[in-house]
Formats: structure tokens, C-alpha cells, sequence
């Protein structure tokens, strides 16, 4: 119970926790089944997610629930996790998106596969080090930062508030066809930012 | 594969938000398999969900949350733990459709429309006002008139059609708004199969088709 407590202490701190301890801790789950590396992954992860089941519609007491399955599930598959494909965050994203679809939209959700077997990935690399840019999740985080409020706020409707475009529309009284520009501009935006040629 | 037409910059990132129907993430899953122009852009709105959920102001957990997790996963057996499959690899269109269609394309319980154009509504996917239907279209006939009430999906699966945007062939999506008008035509010497996702019904706006569109379904 020491630790417990201790680690919410911490979690007042949590925003300064740098990316590359989040992708220690992931594969230190993967490789070892680290119970202490998944212990500061919660203190770090679980009050987002609680955060965003709650955006998302749910009660304090279900958004504490689905937050709890959620690091049940990424210590289950965490063999899943390449860090070549994605940051961290980008993982435990679509583990906590995928359960709130299915918990509390009672939705199949047909996911893009984009993992593949870390285990032959892992053995390709010599240094950590080598994984930095995988994503450049700095460069995105500033070009999040620099989007016009108004192209930002429909972003997060969308991924928040679990609002499809239409309900985006009703919510601001703005067209769909708004709607789906405004996220056009703003995903355009971080594509050339992130130099990627898509 | 060469593929020309994709999902649009909103669908991608309505996708990675998990805001989009269930047929509507069954199409853009089954187009992504092939396509890695669309593969890339979703994996950048991935990154945006993700850096978007860390950027959240943290709530704090109940003060059993932690042990609750720990219990579960501590009575977890070695079964628990998800083992890894890697991905199938498809390298067509007819082969990313087998994970959801039981029978072969020639041997489904086709049923006819219209001259010319059959369907077959594959059962069990959740659309709201909306369906998922397979439409097979036999070369030179028209889908009459149309616009949408909410969005569609169109992936070709086999043959090519072509309308007012362009000419669509295996692989394609036309990813298509309220706004569009259009009336695609088979082209080609083999039926036009498509896969076709809408969120809610379509509006034929010729007198004759508005006739028969109760009894078509669509």
C-alpha cells in the first residue's frame, strides 16, 4: 500500500516525464513482465485515460473501471507494442479508443493492423537510442500546439468527445462541410510539418 | 497495387478517432490492407490521438485502482496474455474481402435489383441508418442518380466504374458527402463489384428511381 501511495504522490509530477521512460517502461512489461515498470506506467497513463473515458460520456465510476481494464490490457498485449511503428502514447491511444468503443458504444470496431512482431524488431537493434525519432512526438506536440484554436477545437471534439462529423456540426452550429475543413487544414498542417510526403 | 483514389484527410482522422460507423470502419480496414498512402496518413492521426490523450489533464484514480489492476493481472495465466499474431498480408482486393464475406464472389447468395445489378447486404454490421452491401454492376449499366443524406464508402473490389470524379478500379475508394451527386456506370468487360458503405439512406433524385427505391432498399 506504500507504493501505492507514493506513486500518487507522484502523479502530481507526471507531466514532466520524458517520452523515451514511458517506452522503458513498455518493453520492460514486453520483455519481462516488469511489475514495477507497469506500476509507473499507470501513475502515468491511468488518470488520462480516466481523463478521456470521462470526455467521453462515461461516469466517474465507469471511467475509473474502463481506465483499470485498459492497463489490464496493455500489460496483456504488450508484446504487441513496436516501437518502431509508434510512440508509446500512440499505443495506449488505441487500446483505450478500441475499449471505449466497444464498452460503451457496444460497437465492433474493424482496426488497421499496424503492428508487427517486436520480438524480430528488437533483436535488429543495438542501442535504445536508435528509437528517438519513431515518432518525432516533440515536433508534433509543437505543431499541435501552433494550430489556430478553431481548427484544434473541432480535433478535439472528434477524438474527445467521440463526435462524428455530423454531431461535430450540431454541437458549433457550423456546417459538416466546415467541420471536415477545418480538420482538413489542421491535418494538412501537421502532414507538412512532419515532412511526410501523404 | 496501384491505387488513385483514397479516403479523404477527414475520414482518416474520424477513423483514428473511432468516431466512424462499424461498416464504415470494415471499408477503410479493408482499403488501408492495400493501401499504404492512406496506411501512413493513419498512422500520423494515430500519433495526433495519442499526443492529444497525453496532453489531457490527469484525473485521479480511485485508491483501489492500482491494486484492482495488479490482483487482476497477477491471477492472470500465462493463456492471459495476448499472444502476437502477425498481421495477414493480402495482396488483393478478393482476398482482404474473405475475412468478411463467407463465400466466394461468384458462389454468394447474389440478389437482384435491377437489371443489370445485383447486391448482396452482408449481415451483421452495425450502420445506423446506413448498410454495407456488395453491389455487383454488369458492364455499360448505370447506377441511377444519387446523392447522399450522410457519407459512402465505395471500394471496387473486381472490375472498374467511372462517374463524374473519376475512373475506380480494384483497390480504390471513393470516399463521397452529402454534397455529391453523382452516377457511376461499369466500365470494362467483367461486372463492377464494389463494396459500399453508407451512414444513412441514399437519396435518388430521378422521378423514376425515387419509384423503386422502396423496393431496391437502398
Amino acid at each position: 500500500m506504500l507504493a501505492v501511495t507514493k506513486l500518487f504522490n507522484e502523479s502530481e509530477n507526471m507531466a514532466a516525464i520524458p517520452v523515451s521512460d514511458t517506452r522503458i517502461w513498455l518493453r520492460s512489461v514486453a520483455e519481462r513482465r516488469d511489475r514495477h515498470a507497469f506500476e509507473q506506467l499507470y501513475g502515468y497513463f491511468a488518470p488520462k485515460i480516466k481523463g478521456y473515458m470521462l470526455r467521453q460520456g462515461a461516469d466517474d465510476a465507469s471511467a475509473d473501471d474502463l481506465a483499470q481494464e485498459t492497463m489490464v490490457q496493455i500489460w496483456r498485449k504488450a508484446n504487441h507494442y513496436d516501437p518502431q511503428k509508434a510512440a508509446v502514447s500512440t499505443w495506449v491511444f488505441r487500446v483505450a479508443r478500441n475499449l471505449q468503443i466497444d464498452r460503451m458504444r457496444k460497437q465492433k470496431f474493424y482496426e488497421l493492423t499496424l503492428d508487427t512482431d517486436v520480438s524480430s524488431n528488437v533483436e535488429n537493434l543495438q542501442h535504445d537510442e536508435q528509437l528517438e525519432n519513431h515518432p518525432d512526438t516533440d515536433r508534433l506536440k509543437k505543431l499541435i500546439g501552433e494550430l489556430p484554436e478553431e481548427q484544434i477545437d473541432v480535433v478535439r471534439l472528434a477524438f474527445f468527445e467521440g463526435l462524428s462529423h455530423s454531431e461535430v456540426s450540431c454541437r458549433l452550429s457550423i456546417p459538416v462541410g466546415t467541420v471536415k475543413s477545418r480538420l482538413r487544414l489542421a491535418f494538412g498542417k501537421l502532414k507538412t510539418g512532419m515532412g511526410e510526403q501523404i | 497495387m496501384k491505387i488513385t483514389h483514397h479516403a479523404d484527410d477527414a475520414t482518416i482522422l474520424a477513423y483514428a478517432a473511432g468516431t466512424v460507423s462499424e461498416g464504415f470502419s470494415l471499408l477503410l480496414k479493408a482499403h488501408m490492407e492495400l493501401c499504404s498512402h492512406c496506411r501512413e496518413r493513419m498512422s500520423l492521426a494515430s500519433d495526433l490521438g495519442g499526443e492529444l490523450l497525453c496532453e489531457l489533464e490527469p484525473v485521479p484514480m480511485s485508491r483501489e485502482g492500482l491494486s484492482n489492476v495488479l490482483s487482476v493481472i497477477e491471477a492472470d495465466t500465462l493463456d492471459s496474455v495476448t499472444p502476437f499474431k502477425s498481421p495477414s498480408v493480402s495482396s488483393d482486393m478478393t482476398s482482404v474481402l474473405s475475412e468478411y464475406v463467407p463465400h466466394r464472389l461468384d458462389e454468394l447468395p447474389w440478389q437482384r435489383l435491377m437489371p443489370g445489378i445485383r447486391q448482396y447486404q452482408l449481415a451483421g454490421i452495425e450502420s445506423g441508418n446506413g448498410s454495407v452491401r456488395l453491389l455487383s454492376i454488369s458492364p455499360g449499366i448505370r447506377i441511377p442518380h444519387h446523392t447522399h443524406l450522410g457519407g459512402e464508402l465505395t471500394l471496387v473490389i473486381e472490375g472498374a466504374y467511372e462517374d463524374e470524379i473519376g475512373h475506380f478500379k480494384a483497390g480504390d475508394l471513393a470516399d463521397l458527402d452529402a454534397s455529391c451527386n453523382h452516377q457511376p456506370v461499369a466500365v470494362g468487360n467483367k461486372p463492377c463489384i464494389c463494396l459500399i458503405a453508407t451512414d444513412d439512406k441514399l437519396r435518388f433524385t430521378g422521378l423514376l428511381s425515387r419509384m423503386v427505391q422502396p423496393l431496391i432498399g437502398i
